[in-house]
């Protein structure tokens, strides 16, 4: 599992650091401090990133919403970020409301409503409403990663990375080339969202990484996966082997 | 010619008596009519035209019976009787024609024939056509039935006697004048017999049987000394006149035409009264239409001035009107502005007070602070570490203390000038719970007291975010507060409408009085005064609590017990309820 990268942008050193220590406390990866707007766009350009956390005022302006506005603008890299601010007034939030922020933060903020706040951008932003509400396990599924909660942080797993998903009642364990987990998710909503030209059903309980097949073997109602993982075939499912094409 | 001349105005009379007899109320004959005629009483516009028949107004009666006629077909009974009231009507008004033709549309089987025959003859002998006449009244002359009740038959002999006198056939006139004649001086008729005598000598002169005419006359011109008719005594004093004229006694004739003369006079007299009269009567009506139009004009006059009246009313009204509205509306402002005055004394007040209340808690926090601060020096200086700890622990209680109470200072005044952001979205409030309770663990660990969050996951309201924060901190800042050491603070929630969802916070602390509850709970004034000197506070948090609930469309209650605890209860709506 990887840790989740987040870009702060704020102006202020102490905030920043105290912003930083804890999502680093609760393994998140910084990806970067921008101190300015324009640090903000270099460094959102140059690093995969998976949500920012914005100051909505940059050295007295309110650059952090035009920051919002350009991650907004920007297709197929469209992030999730939560706004922080000091500021109740309402003027300068009704314009930073413009934006669609996924959520805010209003300082002086404490670690629960950090943690929180980042939550509920993912839910929002991936349209998964209540997605973490439960404590462990509980999962919003991306395009290119499953965001899961470990305890009151986040962690993340290349979607691209899942050999295979094995279903177990309300639970799914996920296997990868390195580890093995368990996400609190539904068989159905889980092949709602994973990307169906990438995974396939083969079983009742399984769900299967097409490009992480070596060998299917229909005789045995086999399907060997890379790292010699096995998950099983069923009638119903055979026509998988139509779909995939790199039989050997 | 000159006899022939005077016979003429003798003629008529007979018809007219004839007629002025049947005038009484209801005479035989008409209830004998009227009897028969009831049968039809059923139809509402033949009755109608009966009744006004017996009223004798004409006019209606012919109007009704030809609306009668209209409505019926077939029904010959009844169709005769309206012929025959149609008839007698138009034969009253003298138009003997549409009379005529009338009385011909009436069937052979009509009740009252011979009757019919008795007018037809009059009619007839009206319009001078007397061969006509005589049939008609030969006809009927003999019959004496219920038919002919009214109607003598000498007045029929006596128009036969005039049609033969007209025809010149004399010695038939002759014979039913006489007859006539005989039968008036039984009766003693005098005015017809006045006639008949005139009648009978003109029958006579003209014949030049001057010996059996003048008698008559002279008979004639003695009864008419006993009547009181001018017309009469002018007829037979001339008649005399011209009688004695022919026979060359002058002056008696002159006598006589002396008597004529006096009778024309006062004949003439009565017109000339008459006239007189006439003139009068024009002249008092051309008085009263003067006096009319004279009180035309006042009359108008006075309408113009009632008008003037009027209309100055009516704009006087108008005018107090708009007068009384404006007035009405400065002193509705006038009340308005007093209440906004009202309302802006006592916000200054109450802002005053705060004022004081805060700078005064303030100074003390920062002075404590300062003296600490000396102490804290001093401690390093010492290296007395454990006394530095507390120290600073101490210093950090009375800077959150502070910090609390700036905080909601702020919102107090972003509540007052209503510039907060405010946005109602659905919010998981155990994970909001949660995150303010955060930031009291220390505290809280500090007074050992256990603090449970029982919120479930699943519990989400409709508020704005922050004003909830706002509230859950005061909540907790005061159950903090009022807890005893190793006291217990439970928050959890109660689904005890369909709309709310109750939040409670409950502690068990020193808890209050009903008084104080209420008070609480009703004054809307910030900052009483609390009992406890020890933790005192502004109130501010408890106000800012209930606006902030209230702005969420949500309820706050208090129960208490003095010494077991107060449990904090806001009602919020539910998410189901809005979305």
């Amino acid at each position: 599992m990887d840790k989740i990268n987040v870009l702060i942008v704020e102006d202020r050193p102490e905030e920043s650091n105290t912003l930083a220590k804890v999502l680093k406390e609760h393994n998140y990866t910084i990806v970067g401090i921008a101190r300015t707007h324009k640090e903000a766009l270099d460094i959102f350009y140059s690093n995969p990133i998976d949500i920012a956390i914005i100051d909505v005022f940059l050295n007295g302006s309110p650059d952090g919403i035009s920051f919002a506005e350009t991650i907004n603008s920007v297709s197929g890299k469209e992030k999730p970020f939560v706004f922080l601010t000091s500021s109740t007034d309402r003027k300068i939030f009704e314009r930073a409301k413009l934006t669609h922020p996924f959520s805010y933060l209003i300082k002086p903020f404490n670690e629960l409503e950090i943690l929180y706040a980042i939550e509920t951008a993912l839910e929002k932003f991936y349209e998964q409403p209540d997605a973490f509400l439960e404590e462990d396990k509980s999962t919003v599924i991306s395009s290119e990663s499953l965001f899961i909660k470990k305890g009151k942080s986040l962690k993340k797993v290349h979607v691209d990375d899942i050999i295979y998903i094995e279903v177990e009642e309300k639970y799914c364990n996920i296997i990868t080339e390195k580890e093995k987990f368990v996400i609190l998710i539904s068989l159905v909503k889980i092949l709602e969202l994973l990307d169906q030209t990438k995974f396939y059903r083969t079983h009742r309980n399984y769900i299967v990484n097409a490009q992480k097949i070596t060998e299917i073997i229909p005789s045995d109602n086999l399907i060997i996966l890379s790292g010699n993982h096995k998950a099983t075939l069923s009638d119903t499912y055979k026509s998988i082997i139509k779909k995939v094409r790199t039989l050997r | 010619m000159n006899l022939k001349t005077l016979l003429l105005p003798v003629f008529f009379l007979v018809g007219t008596i004839v007629f002025s007899q049947e005038s009484n109320s209801l005479s035989n004959f008409e209830k004998e009519f009227k009897a028969r005629s009831n049968v039809f009483l059923g139809n509402t516009t033949f009755s109608k035209a009966q009744t006004f028949f017996f009223a004798k107004e004409w006019d209606s009666t012919l109007v009704y019976t030809t609306k009668a006629l209209i409505g019926l077909k077939g029904n010959k009974k009844l169709s005769d009787y309206c012929y025959y009231l149609r008839a007698y009507s138009f034969k009253r008004k003298r138009l003997y024609a549409e009379s005529e033709k009338e009385f011909g549309m009436i069937s052979e089987e009509f009740d009252f024939n011979n009757r019919i025959n008795v007018y037809l003859g009059e009619i007839a002998l009206e319009q001078r056509q007397f061969k006509k006449a005589i049939k008609y009244f030969e006809s009927t002359k003999d019959i004496n039935t219920y038919e002919m009740a009214e109607i003598k038959k000498n007045d029929i002999e006596h128009n036969l006697g005039l049609c033969y006198l007209h025809l010149e056939k004399f010695d038939k006139a002759e014979y039913f004048l006489l007859k006539t004649i005989k039968s008036l001086e039984k009766e003693k008729d005098t005015i017809e017999l006045v006639g008949s005598y005139g009648d009978v000598a003109n029958l006579y002169y003209t014949q030049y049987k001057d010996d059996l005419a003048i008698p008559y006359f002279e008979k004639a011109y003695v009864l008419s000394k006993h009547t009181k008719r001018f017309d009469l005594k002018q007829n037979t004093a001339l008649n005399m006149s011209v009688v004695e004229e022919n026979r060359k006694k002058y002056v008696k004739s002159l006598t006589y035409r002396k008597e004529y003369e006096q009778w024309k006079d006062s004949l003439t007299d009565q017109n000339k009264i008459y006239e007189v009269a006439q003139l009068e009567k024009k002249f008092a009506i051309k008085e009263k239409q003067k006096e009319v139009s004279l009180l035309l004009a006042i009359n108008k006059l006075k309408i113009a001035e009632r008008n003037g009246f009027l209309y100055s009313a009516i704009i006087l009204l108008l005018l107090l009107g708009t007068l009384f509205y404006s007035y009405r509306g400065k002193i509705n402002r006038n009340k308005i502005i007093t209440a906004q005055k009202e309302t802006l004394n006592d916000l200054n007040d109450t802002k005053d007070k705060l004022f004081s209340i805060v700078s005064h808690d303030l100074r003390s926090s920062v002075n404590a602070i300062r003296t600490s601060n000396k102490k804290v020096t001093h401690s390093l200086e010492t290296k007395d570490l454990e006394e530095l700890n507390r120290l600073l622990e101490q210093n950090s209680a009375v800077v959150n203390g502070a910090y609390g109470l700036l905080d909601n200072l702020l919102h107090w005044a972003l509540l007052q000038t209503k510039q907060s952001y405010f946005e109602i979205t659905s919010m998981r409030l155990s994970a909001i719970v949660e995150q303010v309770a955060h930031n009291y663990r220390p505290l809280m660990e500090q007074k050992n007291v256990v603090f449970e969050n029982r919120v479930l996951k699943s519990d989400i309201v409709e508020v704005d975010q922050e004003s909830l924060k706002i509230v859950l901190r005061n909540l907790l800042d005061n159950a903090i507060k009022f807890s005893k050491q190793n006291g217990s603070i439970q928050v959890y929630t109660e689904q005890n409408s369909p709309m709310y969802c109750d939040l409670i916070v409950e502690d068990s602390g020193i808890g209050m009085d009903e008084n104080t509850r209420t008070e609480l709970m009703k004054s809307s004034k910030l900052l009483s005064k609390k009992k406890s000197e020890n933790v005192l506070g502004t109130g501010l948090g408890l106000h800012l609590v209930k606006s902030m609930v209230v702005k969420n469309h949500g309820r706050f209650t208090i129960e208490s017990q003095l010494g077991k605890g107060t449990k904090m209860i806001i009602s919020l709506p539910k998410k189901s309820l809005n979305g």
